[in-house]
C-alpha cells in the first residue's frame, strides 16, 4: 500500500465513434468544459466503427485550449514508432505541450494482421514496445549528439536525424497487466495505465501489480514514484448505495480518494460518452477527491 | 493538350518545426480568406518538419472550406494512411486529398501497393472485407471505411514512376515545368494502356517565384506570371497550380491577382474555359447500367450519382429495401426536380423511383438499374407565421428534425413513431403517430403543397388552388407528382409523458382485447402502440407497449397509464416526462445497408375483438412472422369526414402491421387475420396484389382518384407506390 504523493488529475475516455464524426469532438469539448485535465481515446484502427485516433486527437487539439490529449492506448503494431515520435512531437509543439503518449503493445492480433500489420507473440510484442520507446525518446532527444541509431529486433533506426523536439517532456504511459509488461512499465514508463474493469480482483489487484512495477523500477535505478499510476474507470452516478463507482459524486470522491491513498493512483480517467457524467466527474468528483486526499496527506 | 479540368490554385505550406505554431493557422486562414482552393501540407523532412498528418488535422479543425492536400511520405502502414485520411475527410465533410511521394529508391512497387491498399479500404461500393495481396503490402480481411467523398490520390514524382501514375493515380504532381511535355506523354500512354481516359488524371505544377522586375520564369508582374502559366494550362493541361513560398505578400499576389487573371485568360483561350465536367475513372464507368443516358444528365442537378461513385454506397438502398439503381439525381429546387423528371421521361422503359428519406415500405424509392429522383437534400424547416403556427417543410426533412425544430416554439406535428422517416413519403400517405388520437393524421395538418407534376409543371395545391389535387395528395400523393414543399399548421404540444411497458402476454388474447378496450376508453390525450414479439421457446411471451400521454402532471399521467399497467404483470417499465422531440430522436444516421425487399402487410380494424385476438395468437404462434404491431388511430382521426381526403378509412380505431421474411408465408398467416380487417394503410403494405388498391381506397375514393390520375398523370409516370391502374375489372372503377 503506497501513496506516491503525485498531484491528482482527472480525465475522460471518449469513444472515437466514426458516426457522426463530430460526436467525439463535442465530447472532448464537453470534457474541457467540465474542467477535466485530459481527454483520451482508445485506438483500434482495424475497427471501422471508430475514427483514426491520431487524426481525431490532432483535430481535437486544435479545437481545445487547455486540456491534455492522449491515446488510451495507441496500438503500436500499426503505428511506426518513428512516425509516432514525429507526430507526437508535432502535436506537442502545436499545442504548447498538451500531449501525453499512451501506448500499448497491441491486442486483437487478427485485426492487426488483417490491416497488414505484423503478428507478434506477447513476448515479442513486449520487446517491440521497449524498442519503440527507445526510438521515440531517441528521436525526441535533439540535445543528444549525432543522429539516432537503434538496432532492435523489431525496430531499427540507422542514423536518423533527431527531431522535432516536443514542447515539453511528453510522458509515456503504458497499458500493462501481465508481469512482463509490468516490469517493462517499471523500467521505462512515465505512467502505468490499466483499466479498472480488466483488473482480475478489482482495486485489490493493484497492490501486487504496483509492487512488480516498483521492483522493476528500483532494479533499473529509478524511483518507484517516477512511474505515475493512472486508472481507467467506468461507473454510474446514482442516488447512492451502490458498489464501487455506483453512487453519488460524494461516494465516488471517497472511493477515488481511497484509490489514491491506498494504491497511489493519481490519474483518474472516466470512460463516458455522456456530457452530464463528464460534468459531474469534473465539477463534483474531482474537487472533492482532491480535498479528501489533500487533507489525508497533510494529516 | 488541355484535359478540361477546372483550374485550381493552392499554396504549399511551410511546416518547418521551428516556425511559431500560430504561423500554420495564419497561413491557412489567409488561404481560405483569399478563396484559394487548396493548401498543400508537405510531407517535409523527418527531423526538421512537422508531421503532415498531424498538421493537416490541426489545420482542418481551424478552417471551414479550404481543401487540404495531405502529403504522405512512404509509409510502412498504408492501411493506416487510408484510415487517417478517411477520418479527416469525414471530420471535414470532404475537404481532403491525398498526395503520395515516390521515393527515389522505389521502382513503384511500394507506391503501387500503397495506392491499391488505400483504394481497397475505401471501396465500400463492393461490400465485404478488404483484401489485397501485393509484393510489399497486403490486406487480409480488413474492415473498410470510406472517406466522406471520393478522395483523389495524387502522386508527386518526376520521372521514374510516371507509368504508375498513368495506371493508378488521380493527379500527377511535379515541380519541374520542363518535365511536363514528356511526362504527360508517358502518363497518357500508360493511362490508355490501362483502359483509362487521360482526362481522369489531373496535372499539378508547384512553382516558386517572385514579383517585381522581370527576371526569368515566374518573376515579374501579374501579366508576366500569366504569360508564363498560360501555356502550361493550354498546352500541358495543368489543372492545379500551387505556389511554394514563405512570403505572405507573394502569396497574396498569387491568390488575388494572378489566379483571377489566369482564369480569365484561360476562359478567353479555351472554348470550355476553366469550368469542367466531371471525369469519372474507368473503374467507375464500368459500373454503369444499360439503357441510361449518362452523358445527357441535366446540367443543373445538385448531384448526379452513378453506380461507380462513392456516394452511391450511401444512396443505393433504403432503410428497409436494397437497391441498385442506375443513376441517382439529387435535386435541391423544384426546377431541378422538373429537370430530373424530364430526363427520366426520356427513359420510358426504365424504372423511376422518387425518394425523400428512403424509409418507404409500399413506396419503391429505389430500384434495380433505374432512375431515382432524390429530394433528400430538400430538408429545410421554416416557420412562416408564428401566430398561425404555419411551417414550411421540405420533403427530405426527417421527422426527428421536424420535431426538434418545432420544439422551441412549443409545437409539434403528429408524425410517426420513428424519427428517421421522411416527410415526403409520410405526409403524402397519412401519418399515424403518437399524437394521432388527439391531433389526427399528419395529413390533417397539411394546408398546402408545392409539387412537380408529370408534365413538368410546378404547381401549388391547397383548399383554394387545385383543390382536387390537394385532396388527392392527402392519402395518395405519390400518384400525382413530386412534392417539393409542404405547408403545415403545427399543434401546440407541451411536455408529454412517454411510457415503455413490458408486460406479460402469456395470455395473448386477453392482453390484446384488454389493450384495445383500454385504448378506446382512454381520453384522446393517450395514444398507444403495442408490439407483440413472436413467441420463442423458453422465453415468456411479452407485450411491449409504447404510449404517449400528452400531459406532464404526474396524476394525469398515472391515471392514464394505470389501466394499461393493470392489464397484466409488468416485467419492465420506463416512464419519462419528456418532449415529443426527445421521443422522436430515435433514428440512426448510418447509411442503409439493407438488401432485398421488406415483406409487410397492413390492415385497419374497428375493434380488437376476441375473435381477432384469437387469430392473432395463432399467427404469433405460427412462426410465420417476425413483427406484429397494433397502433391506435381513431379519436381525432375520425373527426375528419371520409371524403375530405384520399385517406378515407377514418372509422378504424387500430392499424395493424405484420412483417416477415417471405411473401408466401406471410400471406398464409395474413389470411387468418383478413376476415377482421377493413381496409389498409398503404404505407405499411409492401405487396403488389391488384386487390390492394381497393383495400386502400373505398370505392368512391378510388374512382375519384382514378379520374384525377387520368388528368394529372395519364401515362402513369408515377408508379412506384400504389400506382392507380386504369379501372378495368376492378370494383373501385365501376363508376368510370
Ligand atoms: C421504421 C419505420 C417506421 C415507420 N413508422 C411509421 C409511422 O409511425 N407512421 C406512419 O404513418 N408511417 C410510418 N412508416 C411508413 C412511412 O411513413 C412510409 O414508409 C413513408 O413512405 C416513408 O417516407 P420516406 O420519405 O422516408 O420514404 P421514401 O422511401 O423516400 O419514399 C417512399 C415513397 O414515398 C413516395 N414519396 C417520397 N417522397 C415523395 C415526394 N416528395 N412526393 C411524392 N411522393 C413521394 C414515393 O412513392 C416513394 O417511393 C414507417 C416506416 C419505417 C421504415
Amino acid at each position: 500500500m503506497t501513496d506516491y504523493g503525485h498531484d491528482l488529475w482527472f480525465g475522460s475516455f471518449v469513444t472515437p465513434a466514426a458516426r457522426p464524426p463530430q460526436a467525439p469532438v463535442e465530447l472532448a469539448l464537453a470534457s474541457e468544459r467540465a474542467g477535466l485535465d485530459l481527454v483520451s481515446f482508445q485506438d483500434h484502427p482495424y475497427q471501422s466503427a471508430f475514427q483514426d485516433t491520431w487524426t481525431l486527437m490532432s483535430y481535437v487539439a486544435a479545437r481545445t485550449e487547455r486540456i491534455r490529449i492522449s491515446g488510451n492506448v495507441l496500438s503500436l503494431p500499426l503505428r511506426s514508432p518513428a512516425v509516432l515520435a514525429r507526430a507526437a512531437a508535432s502535436l506537442d509543439r502545436l499545442t504548447g505541450g498538451r500531449v501525453d503518449l499512451g501506448i500499448g503493445a497491441g491486442a486483437f492480433w487478427d485485426g492487426i494482421a488483417a490491416m497488414g500489420g505484423r503478428r507478434l507473440t506477447p513476448g515479442q510484442a513486449v520487446q517491440a514496445l521497449e524498442e519503440a520507446v527507445q526510438v521515440i525518446r531517441g528521436l525526441w532527444a535533439t540535445d543528444e549528439p549525432g543522429p539516432l541509431k537503434v538496432d532492435g529486433e523489431y525496430y531499427s533506426v540507422t542514423g536518423a536525424k533527431r527531431g522535432p523536439a516536443p514542447a515539453h517532456r511528453i510522458p509515456i504511459h503504458i497499458g500493462a497487466y501481465k508481469p512482463r509488461m509490468l516490469r517493462l512499465t517499471g523500467r521505462i514508463a512515465d505512467g502505468w495505465l490499466p483499466s479498472l474493469g480488466y483488473l482480475p480482483d478489482g482495486p485489490a489487484s493493484l497492490d501486487a501489480m504496483n509492487e512488480q512495477i516498483d521492483e522493476a523500477a528500483s532494479a533499473a535505478g529509478r524511483e518507484p514514484a517516477a512511474v505515475s499510476r493512472l486508472l481507467n474507470l467506468s461507473g454510474r452516478f446514482t442516488t447512492g448505495g451502490g458498489g464501487l463507482l455506483q453512487g453519488t459524486p460524494g461516494d465516488w470522491a471517497e472511493q477515488l480518494a481511497d484509490l489514491a491513498l491506498q494504491y497511489g493512483v493519481s490519474g483518474f480517467i472516466l470512460a463516458s460518452d455522456e456530457p452530464a457524467e463528464l460534468d459531474l466527474f469534473g465539477h463534483e468528483v474531482a474537487p472533492r477527491t482532491r480535498e479528501l486526499v489533500q487533507s489525508e496527506r497533510t494529516a | 493538350m488541355n484535359y478540361g479540368h477546372r483550374l485550381r490554385f493552392g499554396l504549399r505550406l511551410s511546416t518547418d518545426a521551428d516556425h511559431e505554431p500560430d504561423h500554420l493557422i495564419k497561413s491557412a486562414a489567409l488561404a481560405e480568406r483569399w478563396g484559394l482552393d487548396l493548401l498543400v501540407v508537405p510531407a517535409g523532412t523527418a527531423g526538421a518538419d512537422l508531421e503532415p498528418g498531424t498538421v493537416s488535422s490541426w489545420i482542418a479543425a481551424a478552417t471551414g472550406s479550404l481543401g487540404l492536400v495531405v502529403e504522405s511520405p512512404p509509409t510502412p502502414h498504408p492501411a493506416m494512411l487510408a484510415r487517417a485520411v478517411a477520418s479527416l475527410d469525414q471530420l471535414t465533410a470532404g475537404r481532403v486529398e491525398l498526395a503520395l511521394h515516390a521515393e527515389a529508391a522505389d521502382s513503384g512497387e511500394a507506391l503501387g501497393d500503397t495506392i491499391a491498399v488505400v483504394r481497397e479500404l475505401w471501396n465500400v461500393l463492393d461490400r465485404g472485407l478488404g483484401r489485397y495481396t501485393g509484393r510489399l503490402h497486403r490486406l487480409s480481411g480488413a474492415q473498410k471505411a470510406a472517406p466522406a467523398h471520393d478522395v483523389p490520390i495524387a502522386v508527386h514524382a518526376d520521372s521514374h514512376v510516371l507509368r504508375l501514375v498513368g495506371r493508378q493515380a488521380d493527379e500527377w504532381s511535379t515541380g519541374d515545368v520542363t518535365a511536363l511535355a514528356e511526362g504527360n506523354r508517358v502518363v497518357d500512354e500508360a493511362a490508355r494502356a490501362a483502359g483509362r481516359d487521360p482526362r481522369e488524371i489531373r496535372r499539378r505544377i508547384t512553382i516558386r517565384g517572385d514579383v517585381g522586375e522581370r527576371a526569368g520564369t515566374f518573376t515579374g508582374t501579374t501579366e508576366d506570371w500569366v504569360s508564363d502559366l498560360l501555356p502550361l494550362v493550354l498546352d500541358h493541361g495543368v489543372g492545379t497550380v500551387v505556389l511554394d513560398t514563405d512570403s505572405e505578400d507573394l502569396a497574396a499576389r498569387f491568390a488575388n491577382d494572378v489566379a483571377p487573371a489566369l482564369r480569365a485568360a484561360v476562359d478567353a483561350a479555351l472554348p470550355h474555359g476553366w469550368s469542367s465536367t466531371r471525369v469519372r475513372r474507368a473503374a467507375a464507368l464500368a459500373r454503369r447500367r444499360p439503357g441510361i443516358d449518362y452523358e445527357g444528365t441535366p446540367e443543373g442537378m445538385a448531384e448526379v450519382v452513378e453506380p461507380g461513385d462513392l456516394a452511391y454506397a450511401r444512396l443505393r438502398s433504403g432503410y428497409l429495401r436494397g437497391g441498385a439503381p442506375g443513376i441517382v439525381l439529387r435535386a435541391t429546387t423544384a426546377e431541378q426536380v422538373a429537370q430530373a423528371l424530364a430526363y427520366a421521361r426520356r427513359h420510358p422503359g426504365v424504372p423511376l423511383s422518387r425518394r425523400s428519406a428512403g424509409h418507404g415500405v409500399s413506396g419503391r424509392s429505389t430500384n434495380d438499374g433505374g432512375i431515382v429522383i432524390d429530394v433528400s437534400l430538400m430538408n429545410t424547416i421554416e416557420v412562416l407565421d408564428e401566430k398561425t403556427r404555419r411551417v414550411r417543410i421540405g420533403p427530405g426533412a426527417r421527422w426527428a428534425e421536424v420535431a426538434a425544430a418545432l420544439e422551441p416554439y412549443g409545437w409539434a406535428l403528429s408524425s410517426g413513431d420513428y424519427g428517421g422517416v421522411g416527410v415526403g413519403g409520410l405526409a403524402t400517405a397519412g401519418g399515424i403517430g403518437y399524437l394521432s388520437r388527439e391531433h389526427g393524421l399528419t395529413i390533417d395538418h397539411l394546408r398546402a403543397v408545392e409539387m412537380v407534376l408529370a408534365d413538368g409543371s410546378i404547381v401549388r395545391a391547397s383548399d383554394v388552388e387545385n383543390a382536387d389535387l390537394f385532396w388527392a395528395v392527402r392519402g395518395a400523393g405519390a400518384n400525382f407528382g413530386i412534392v417539393t414543399a409542404f405547408e403545415f399548421e403545427a399543434d401546440e404540444v407541451g411536455p408529454v409523458a412517454f411510457a415503455q411497458l413490458t408486460q406479460d402476454a402469456s395470455d395473448v388474447e386477453r392482453y390484446l382485447v384488454e389493450w384495445g378496450r383500454v385504448v378506446e376508453q382512454s381520453p384522446r390525450d393517450l395514444t398507444s402502440f403495442v408490439i407483440l414479439p413472436p413467441s420463442r421457446a423458453g422465453r415468456p411471451a411479452v407485450a411491449l407497449s409504447h404510449t404517449m400521454v400528452h400531459a406532464a402532471d404526474r396524476e394525469t399521467v398515472l391515471a392514464r397509464l394505470e389501466p394499461l399497467a393493470a392489464i397484466s404483470p409488468m416485467y419492465a417499465q420506463d416512464v419519462a416526462i419528456s418532449s415529443y422531440a426527445a421521443v422522436m430522436n430515435n433514428a440512426s444516421d448510418d447509411a442503409p445497408v439493407s438488401r432485398g425487399e421488406p415483406v409487410s402487410r397492413s390492415g385497419l380494424l374497428r375493434h380488437v375483438t376476441p375473435e381477432f385476438a384469437a387469430a392473432s395468437a395463432r399467427v404469433l404462434r405460427s412462426g410465420a412472422i417476425g413483427w406484429f404491431q397494433l397502433r391506435a388511430v381513431g379519436g381525432a382521426v375520425a373527426d375528419v369526414p371520409a371524403d375530405a381526403t384520399a385517406y378515407a378509412h377514418r372509422d378504424a380505431n387500430f392499424s395493424l402491421v405484420v412483417m416477415g421474411g417471405d411473401d408466401e408465408v406471410v400471406d398464409a398467416a395474413w389470411e387468418l387475420l383478413r376476415p377482421f380487417l377493413d381496409g389498409l394503410y398503404l404505407s405499411f403494405e409492401s405487396s403488389l396484389r391488384p386487390e390492394r388498391l381497393a383495400e386502400a381506397f373505398p370505392p368512391a375514393t378510388l374512382s375519384r382518384l382514378r379520374r384525377l390520375k387520368s388528368t394529372y398523370d395519364p401515362e402513369g409516370v408515377f408508379d412506384d407506390n400504389f400506382a392507380l391502374t386504369p379501372a378495368t375489372n376492378d370494383p373501385g372503377g365501376s363508376d368510370q
